[in-house]
């Protein structure tokens, strides 16, 4: 088994206080908890926060776990002799996560060396939480996602494993980013004839390089040439479904947008939302002579006055 | 093909009953209750049935409640206060699509 320093995690002294516990806990908890934190890793960060205060708010947990011995973080390391008998009745060899180990504290357990000490108890399954990432493409036809857990699971005999697995889902079209979606019982086995548990997922849109993503709608940057805005043109632009032609409109500017209905991201209860190609009036970069000459001659010739309301 | 389980969107549109929220959120019935009243959680319709993605915001109570020992008083301010930047992020993001790169 790995070890873990919970005391380093917090920030403490071996020897703190409950006290000293505590506050350590709320600040490390109001800076990185998932759901209030912008911090890159608040979710692993909040979990082994959680994890060791877990462990030490509880006296006869924290007694256990101090008499684990001090070891080097990530160092495996096996228990001092007689630990097992004194601190529960589970097959300590077994347990793989630290975490597991402390979970089963306070819960239904047998004293004196028997394992399956949950039997009688019925508890539901532990939920799996994941974040999947799809393409904007995967999300418009729908796709198959292959979840990775590592799940605690209790053999017959009532030892607790954790065993890498692989959840295959297939995900209708209509999810956007941000969508949550659950997958009954496809979360941990429920233990003592609980019922299992259930599989949450959070689905996040890849970035698309030509399409920006809002809801169901989505957002297309349309370069448009001077000309073409002053005089209006027939262009082509990409969708999902494939290229499709827009008129814009003569004395069209910058950041108008032209709505495409329907060419949006599919929605789960049916219909789409909507494409919006948003106007950008870009100039070259380089002219020839006599595209400068022509520019000069229009700039001589025109009244226009875009700063006349300056005064 | 192996006939792969399909998810259920969690959503304004599909509906669940009160039990379903109190099992899948892991609060206290009487939390649930109490949310509702603080108008946190609105039923769709009587006896009371709530839009599925009211799961989303059960839970996120509940990982909240169990972090800062929040009452329903204060898990209620909070989940407003953070329901309230959900939907300026989402409009955020919505002007965001409008900026050109």
């Amino acid at each position: 088994m790995k070890y873990k320093d919970y005391y380093a995690i917090l920030g403490v002294e071996r020897g703190a206080s409950e006290d000293e516990i505590r506050k350590a806990y709320r600040k490390l908890a109001r800076k990185y908890h998932p759901d209030v934190s912008k911090e890159a890793n608040a979710e692993e960060r909040f979990k082994e926060i959680g994890e060791a205060y877990e462990t030490l708010k509880d006296p006869e947990k924290r007694a256990a776990y101090d008499q684990l011995g001090r070891h080097r973080p990530g160092e495996d390391f096996r228990p001092p002799p007689g630990w097992e008998s004194q601190f529960g009745g589970f097959g300590f060899e077994d347990v793989v996560d630290l975490s597991d180990l402390f979970a089963q504290f306070g819960g239904p357990r047998t004293h004196g060396g028997g394992r399956g000490g949950a039997r009688g108890f019925a508890m539901p399954g532990q939920d799996y939480e994941v974040t999947a990432h799809v393409s904007l493409a995967d999300a418009a036809r729908g796709t198959e996602l292959a979840v990775d857990v590592s799940a605690p699971e209790r053999g017959p005999d009532g030892i607790l494993w954790r065993v890498p697995k692989t959840i295959r889902v297939r995900v209708p079209k209509g999810a956007t980013d941000g969508q949550r979606m659950r997958v009954a019982a496809k979360g941990g086995p429920g233990i003592g004839g609980g019922a299992a548990g259930d599989l949450y997922i959070n689905i996040r849109l890849l970035p698309h390089p030509l399409f920006k993503v809002s809801g169901h709608d989505l957002y297309l940057d349309l370069p448009v040439t001077p000309s073409e805005a002053v005089l209006g043109a027939n262009v082509e632009v990409p969708t999902l479904a494939g290229r499709v032609r827009v008129q814009v409109r003569p004395g069209s500017r910058a950041g108008q947008k032209l709505r495409l209905a329907g060419k949006g991201l599919p929605k789960p209860g049916g219909g789409h939302g909507d494409l919006y190609c948003v106007l950008q009036i870009v100039t070259p970069a380089a002219l020839s002579e006599r595209e400068k000459a022509l520019y000069e001659e229009l700039g001589k010739l025109s009244t226009f006055d875009p700063r006349g309301h300056f005064g | 093909m192996i006939d792969h389980p399909r998810p259920e969107f969690l959503d304004a549109e599909t509906t669940i009953a009160l039990e379903e929220l109190v099992a899948a959120s892991g609060l206290p019935r009487e939390t649930v209750v109490e949310l509702v009243e603080w108008g946190v959680f609105q039923p769709a319709g009587e006896p009371w049935t709530f839009a599925s993605r009211t799961v989303v915001l059960a839970r996120r109570a509940a990982r909240l409640r169990r972090a800062f020992d929040l009452d329903p008083a204060g898990l209620a301010l909070a989940a407003a206060l953070l329901e309230r930047i959900d939907e300026l992020e989402a409009r955020l993001r919505e002007l965001e699509c409008q900026l050109l790169r």
